[in-house]
Order: C-alpha cells, then structure tokens, then sequence
C-alpha cells in the first residue's frame, strides 16, 4: 500500500490509535459511561461540523457558524415560552436565513465566502446582543422540560444528545450520499467550471449548502441552550476553531470535493478524545486552543488538493 | 471620455465622500458630535484599529488576506507587558528596550504566518486564522487567563499628555501611517506588494521572488500590529489575552470599506485611514446619538458587503468560493 492509498484512511487510524495511547495510560477513559458522556458532550459542536461540512465540501468556508449558534441559544431562550415546541422551528428558521443570505451574497453579489460569513455572523452577533439586552438569559425549568427535555434526557443509559446528533447525521448522510442534490455537491465540489458547464445551477446548489451550514449551526446553538438551560450572546464562543478542526481531521480537504458528514463524525471524535485526553494526562486547559491551532494547520497542510489550486492566494 | 465621473473616479471617492456624508449625517443629528474633545475620542479609539488595519492593507494588496491579528495583537501586547516589567517597568530604565522587542515579535509572527501560508501552500485565510487561534491560545498560556497592568506614567503619557487637545499616541499613529505610506510608494517591496497583487502570474514571470516578497509582506504586516497592539495597551493600561479582540472584524471591515480591492492590486494605506475613520465614525456616532452601541458590528457586516460588491469589477471574476 502506498501513501496515496493509505491517505483516505488516516482520520480513523488516528481516532483508533489516539484512544489506544489514552486508553492503556488510563483504563478508566474506555469505561463506556464515561466514553458514552463523552460522546454526548461533543455533540452540539459535531451537530455545527456536520453544517460547516456542506460549506467546506463545496469549497467554501462558513465563518458564521459560532454567531449563528449564539443567536439560536438567545432565541430559543426568548421563544420559548411564547411558542413552545415552536421555538425550535424559529431557531432552525432564523439558521437557514442566515445561511441563505450568506449563500446569496457569495453566488450572486461574488463576495468571498469568508468575507460573507464573517459580516453574516457580524449581523447575527448584533441581533443576538438586540435581543438578550446584553444579558445572559435563562430557561424556566419546567417549560424547557416540556419542550426541550426530550432533546436532554436519556433512556436505556443512551442520551438523547447522541440520538439527536445520530438523527441528523443519517439525515445528511442520505442527503450528501443518496440524492441527486448530493451527487451535485460534489460536482461543484470537485470542479466548479465543470459543474456549471455541464449545465448543473450551481449557485443555487451552493445557497443549499450554505443554508444547510446555517441551519445546522442553528440546531446546534438549539441543543446546547437546551442542555444548559439559557443563552447569551456568547454562550457559544469557542466552537468556531474546534467545528473546523473536526471536518479537516476528519479528512474533508479545504479545496472540497472528497470526505463527508461521515468524515466529520471521525473528526468530532478525534476533538473529543483530545480534549479528554488533556484532562486526563493534566495538561493546561489553557494549552487547548493553542494545540487545536496547531492541529488545523498540520490536518489543512495534509489534506489539501494542491493540484486544484495554482496559485495559492 | 465624457466629463461624467465614471465608475473608476466614482469608486475612488465614494470612502471619502461616504466619510463626509456620515460626519454631516452625525452631526445634524447630535450636534455635540462635531467637536474637538469627541473627535479626539474618536481618534483615540481608531488609533491602534488604524496600526492593525495599515498592517493588513499590504496583504490585501497582495491578494492575500489575514486574520491571525486578533491573535497576533494578544501575544504582542502581552510579551511587551512580561518584557517591560522584567526590565524594571519604565521607560526611563531598560524598559524602552521593550518597544523594539515587541516589533521584533510582530515580526516574528508574520514570518511563521508567511512561511506556513507559502512554504506549506495554504490559503492565507486559512493559515492565518489557525495561527491566531495558536496567538490567542499562546497569549492565554504566558497570561494564565491574568491581565498585567502596566501603570508606568511614561509609556501612559502616549494617552494621558495632550499636544493640541490630542493624545501623543495619535501623533505616533500618524507617523507610523506615513511610515506605512513610504514603504507602499517609495520603496521595492511596496511596488512589488502591487505587482504580486495585480498579477502573481506576470510578477512571477517578470523574474520576481513572488514567495519571498509574499513573507515580506507578512513580515511587515506583523510589525504593525505589534504597533496597534502598543497602542492597545497605551489606551487602557492592561495587557492581557483579550487585548486583540475585535480587531479583525474591524481592520478587515475598514481597509474593504477603504476602498482597497479585496482581489488585491488597487488602494493603499490612504485608503485604509479613510476606512478606519468610516467605522470609528459610526462606532462613535451610533453612542452619541443614543443607539445602542452593539449595532455597530451589524451595520459593519452589511458596510462590508456592499463595499466588496461596489470594488469587484463583475467582468473579471468567474468563481468565487
């Protein structure tokens, strides 16, 4: 076997040997309650990855993604007692709109996506500040109970976090492996002159993808306002670096094309078992970002398509 | 040629005339806006903005881009504070030995940028992103999460003394944009800058060292921030991981709203000045009239967006990702 051919199967050779290392140094990591919360902790941030996912796949990015989760944990917080089990249809809404627009001022007004996103996410920073007056908010119990609790709560010692995160990534599995708009992402993905000129819409086809990215992020700020109750205009911070890790890890390249939602459930894993792992062998919280910063660069150096860019801008 | 502006003279004055629209527009509202003591605020606030966004004009100017500053700025700010105070915490000592130690630094920095974006072959946005998360997370690291007051009247007096009603740091600024302004114009590295950006392929062709001029501009772009990032500190006396928030959104969203192509090759350090004042303006005008200053980063989104619509020339430009 060649490099070339080993390549693909990288993410999960390092999933496996990074839970190997931490495994024999300490047996209690492979207890399955505790690799089972473990997997539930990660899963809002894997619900965003699996959206930026759609955006990295078609060779763009979304910058968006943490602002847009910060506003879904303040509208659900608002909606809540008005609505309901509507305040979830609000948030996946409000994701898709965000995503959309993004879609729209990249395709159509030919804004760089990570100049689109970052003034998108501007935008929804600002409507999250509007409406929370700046403060962080809190659910009342009972009401997010009777809306939200089956999002939280766990049955047969499996979390429902889990069974979200599993719903939405056999969702966009069969989205992105199963369906003719999925078979077109990855024409745009692996070559936009050519998906156009074989007369695919490929604007129309990257909106989707952005508004996917959006709506995911909103499902993701969802599930973790349910989880802790509240929203803040931040109380997503420092999911931006750690979502876009997890879809390179995972091995879908910057340049698109190849990889998938499957790659970036590797992906999240491996964040997952890193982050733990830091805590188990004591190393600073505070080393976190700094590791996370160095692993994107090594995952991007690995994984890129250089024949696909001739000049590197 | 009719005597009609056309796009380009249109498109060339459009920041400035905007700037004006926006001062008259403030001021008919809140007439309080236009005075010396507000616009010294304002000047203050865009100060270390204007280091930052200078710094990131001459990798636009290139075509590439960078976002590692927010990261950049917290190690600068708070390697110059742990410097400074280990060399006695004044500048009447050894401290001053720590401002051109912080250069150095920035320096430093945009040369790992460089190399990572040209020796590797990433993207710029994506190489500096992930080096500012490493800046964010180093500054974090050396700080422990601490903030380092730095309360030595010297260094504060870039604030606190007052030339003509305005801070000495604006001075500095000043001069640091001319400074700026002479290497874009007047030196080698500033037209090659401009050639890599209006065509890396004719620049390379022409017998350039299109790699080696790309690390240069990163190079100089760091020591800019370690510039903004002085000022930083200067302005509200702590050092800490949080010093380099913001300043992303609001460079990147000035030199664009400047009138510097983001396709590289066209505006300058001119342009940049023009831009940061376009967004301290409103930044301060949305406080003085009563709005709620947290609208600002919206509106800027929206600011941004017509402003790369407006300077990107439909024809020329088939795929954007």
């Amino acid at each position: 076997m060649t490099l070339h051919q080993l390549k693909p199967h990288f993410p999960w050779i390092t999933l496996l040997a990074l839970v190997a290392v931490v495994g024999v140094a300490h047996p209690n990591f492979l207890l399955p309650a505790n690799l089972i919360s473990m997997v539930a902790d990660i899963m809002p941030l894997f619900i965003m990855a699996l959206g930026m996912t759609f955006a990295i796949y078609i060779g763009g990015i979304d910058l968006s993604s943490q602002s847009v989760a910060n506003m879904t944990t303040v509208l659900a917080t608002i909606a809540l007692p008005g609505l309901g089990l509507g305040a979830a249809l609000v948030c996946i809404l409000a994701g898709l709109t965000m995503g959309a627009v993004s879609g729209f001022v990249t395709t159509r007004l030919l804004v760089p996506s990570f100049v689109s996103t970052l003034a998108v996410g501007g935008i929804a920073y600002s409507v999250a500040q509007y409406l929370s007056g700046q403060r962080a908010l809190y659910m009342d119990v009972t009401l997010r109970d009777a809306s939200f609790g089956w999002m939280i709560g766990s049955s047969f010692g499996i979390p429902h976090e889990i069974v979200v995160g599993a719903a939405l990534l056999a969702l966009t599995w069969f989205l992105q492996s199963r369906t003719v708009f999925g078979r077109a992402l990855k024409a745009v993905g692996a070559g936009e002159p050519a998906a156009a000129a074989s007369g695919l819409p490929v604007r129309r086809i990257k909106v989707l993808a952005f508004a996917l990215s959006g709506m995911l992020a909103a499902i993701a700020g969802l599930l973790f306002s349910a989880k802790l109750s509240g929203g803040s205009p931040t109380l997503a911070n420092g999911f931006l670096l750690p979502a876009i890790v997890a879809v390179l890890v995972g091995g879908t390249p910057l340049t698109g094309g190849v990889g998938g939602v499957i790659n970036t459930l590797i992906g999240t894993l491996i964040v997952a078992v890193i982050r733990s792992s830091m805590l188990y062998f004591e190393v600073d919280a505070t080393m976190q970002q700094m590791v996370f910063g160095i692993i994107l660069i090594v995952a991007i150096a690995a994984t890129i398509d250089r024949s696909k860019m001739r000049i590197v801008k | 040629m009719t005597g009609f502006p056309n796009r380009e003279v249109l498109l060339r004055w459009a920041p400035l005339i905007v700037l004006l629209i926006l001062m008259l527009f403030f001021t008919a509202l809140e007439p309080r806006f236009f005075s010396v003591r507000n616009f010294a605020r304002i000047a203050i606030s865009a100060a270390p903005a204007l280091m930052v966004a200078v710094g990131v004009t001459f990798i636009i100017l290139m075509g590439s881009i960078d976002l590692s500053m927010e990261g950049a700025v917290s190690v600068c700010a708070v390697s110059f504070a742990f410097v400074f105070l280990w060399l006695g915490g004044s500048l009447g000592g050894w401290g001053w030995l720590a401002l051109p130690l912080t250069l150095v630094a920035g320096a430093v920095l945009g040369l790992v940028n460089g190399l990572v974006h040209v020796r590797l072959r990433i993207p710029s946005f994506m190489a500096s992103l992930a080096l500012g998360f490493v800046g964010t997370g180093l500054a974090m690291l050396m700080t422990g999460g601490d903030r380092i007051r730095i309360e030595d009247p010297a260094f504060r007096a870039l604030l606190t003394t007052r030339w003509l009603d305005f801070p000495v740091m604006i001075y500095v600024a000043g001069l640091f944009l001319l400074l700026g302004w002479f290497i874009q114009s007047r030196t080698t590295l500033g037209r090659n800058l401009y050639a890599v950006g209006g065509g890396e392929d004719l620049a390379h062709g022409s017998g350039l060292n299109v790699a080696r001029v790309r690390i240069m501009g990163f190079m100089l772009a760091g020591v800019f921030y370690a510039v903004g990032a002085l000022m930083a500190v200067a302005r509200i006396g702590i050092a800490e991981t949080a010093t380099g928030n913001g300043f992303m959104f609001t460079s990147i969203t000035a030199v664009v709203v400047g009138g510097t192509a983001l396709w590289g090759g066209t505006g300058g350090v001119w342009n940049t000045l023009v831009g940061v004042l376009i967004v301290s303006v409103i930044g301060n005008g949305m406080v003085v009239i009563g709005l709620p200053g947290y609208l600002q980063d919206g509106i800027l989104g929206l600011l941004v967006i017509i402003a790369v619509v407006l300077s990107t020339d439909r024809r020329s430009v088939s795929i954007v990702k």
